[in-house]
């Protein structure tokens, strides 16, 4: 025989195949009885058949001692099929479901927190976020002056009323600035300074759908995206944004002045 | 398995009794084929004691068509007899396979046998008894 040889021998398999048909039976079983049966020596397999048949059916006529029938009636020593819990937990179908499960328990979680945290205007935030990230200096026209000093620019220049830079970040000094429209926001007002290499955005609030009013907050609201974090606050319909290439505690210190 | 009706209860009565002291300490047997696996080492253990059988070559026939018509006439306490004096893994082997309770996998996991080693044992078992049939209850005509 072949060191290599995988394939059974359905010969040997045929010399015990079992004497009565049983479910569960294994493909290999299976075919090579069938090749018994269908094959040139399927006279002396039936010979086989009808002489196991007939050996079986004497062993089931051998007495069962009476207090052993009786023992096997009453007792209960198996468990009844309790499978182990950590071969359940280490079943491949069932990683694979846990893992899913909880990926999607992850995303569906991660999409909760972010919107129990969303405010109107939270899309275009989140959207002028990836602007930030894609800016670079050269974009804008430079400008070296107080932020706050922006807000006549913007309105003499481009016609944007109440522009205004809240009044914790008017002193921050300028690199530049620009006005653009985008796709998804018209009329973005971007300011870079030099604390930080922040950035401040204000653009027009979303409108509410049904009557066109705009609710103003006064506090703090946060979106991150891909590392980048921004605070937004509402004022006369027009959304401030200041952006910074970190997290929400980063932001903190420049926040809190305010209420100093 | 033992060829004593006594041996075997007593093979039997321990195997029950070591279940049951194995659920008790909470680590019940595991599935079923851990009671004949234990009932049949405590079977070999118990008919190594007492008088052997000699170790013989026993005659060997191919299987007849008449053979179901031998075996009939046999009472099963003469086959019982027969399975018992057979040496070991063969007695295991012909034991567990006319039990016809367990798969093949089963068999082989009971007997820690290869495939081919349990069918050449079955297949040399049948010869030997169709070739003791035919010494002990012979057709007419043969």
């Amino acid at each position: 025989m072949s060191l290599f040889q995988i394939r059974p021998d359905y010969g040997a398999l045929a010399q015990c195949a079992p004497i009565t048909e049983k479910p569960g039976t294994d493909r290999a079983m299976r075919v090579a009885i069938l090749r018994a049966r269908q094959g040139k020596q399927s006279a002396l397999f039936g010979q086989q058949q009808a002489f196991d048949g007939a050996v079986a059916k004497l062993v089931r006529a051998i007495p069962v001692d009476a207090q052993v029938a009786e023992w096997f009636a009453n007792e209960s020593l198996i468990p009844p099929g309790r499978r182990p819990w950590k071969k359940i937990l280490f079943n491949p179908a069932v990683l694979s479901i846990a893992l899913a499960i909880a990926v999607i328990g992850g995303v569906f979680a991660y999409r909760v927190h972010e919107h129990l945290r969303d405010f109107p205007g939270a899309d275009e935030a989140r959207h002028l976020l990836s602007v930030a990230a894609s800016t670079r200096s050269v974009l804008l026209d430079p400008l070296q002056t107080d932020a706050g000093a922006l807000s006549d620019l913007f309105f003499m220049k481009h016609r944007l009323e109440h522009y205004d830079i809240p009044p914790e970040f008017a002193d921050f000094r300028t690199l530049g600035s620009r006005v653009f429209d985008d796709d998804e926001v018209h009329g973005v007002a971007q300011i870079w300074v030099v604390e930080k290499r922040m950035q401040f955005f204000l653009f027009p609030a979303e409108k509410n759908p049904k009557d066109g009013s705009v609710t103003d907050f006064s506090d703090w609201r946060f979106v991150e995206l891909e590392g980048w974090t921004g605070a937004v606050q509402q004022r006369d319909g027009i959304c401030f944004m200041v952006v910074i290439r970190g997290r929400e505690k980063d932001l903190a210190p420049y926040l809190e002045k305010k209420k100093e | 398995m033992t060829g004593d009706a006594g041996k075997a209860q007593e093979a039997f009565q321990n195997t029950v009794r070591e279940a049951a002291s194995r659920s008790t300490q909470d680590e019940p047997p595991p599935d079923r084929l851990w009671f004949f696996r234990d009932a049949r080492w405590r079977c070999l253990a118990l008919s190594e004691q007492g008088i052997q059988a000699e170790p013989g070559t026993l005659e060997e026939t191919e299987i007849s068509p008449m053979a179901p018509v031998q075996i009939e006439r046999l009472a099963s306490d003469q086959l019982a007899v027969w399975i018992s004096a057979a040496p070991e893994p063969q007695r295991s082997a012909l034991a567990l396979f006319y039990l016809d309770e367990f798969s093949l996998r089963e068999m082989l996991v009971l007997l820690a046998l290869k495939a081919g080693e349990l069918s050449e044992l079955i297949s040399v078992g049948r010869r030997q008894f169709q070739a003791w049939l035919d010494a002990t209850t012979p057709v007419e005509g043969q």
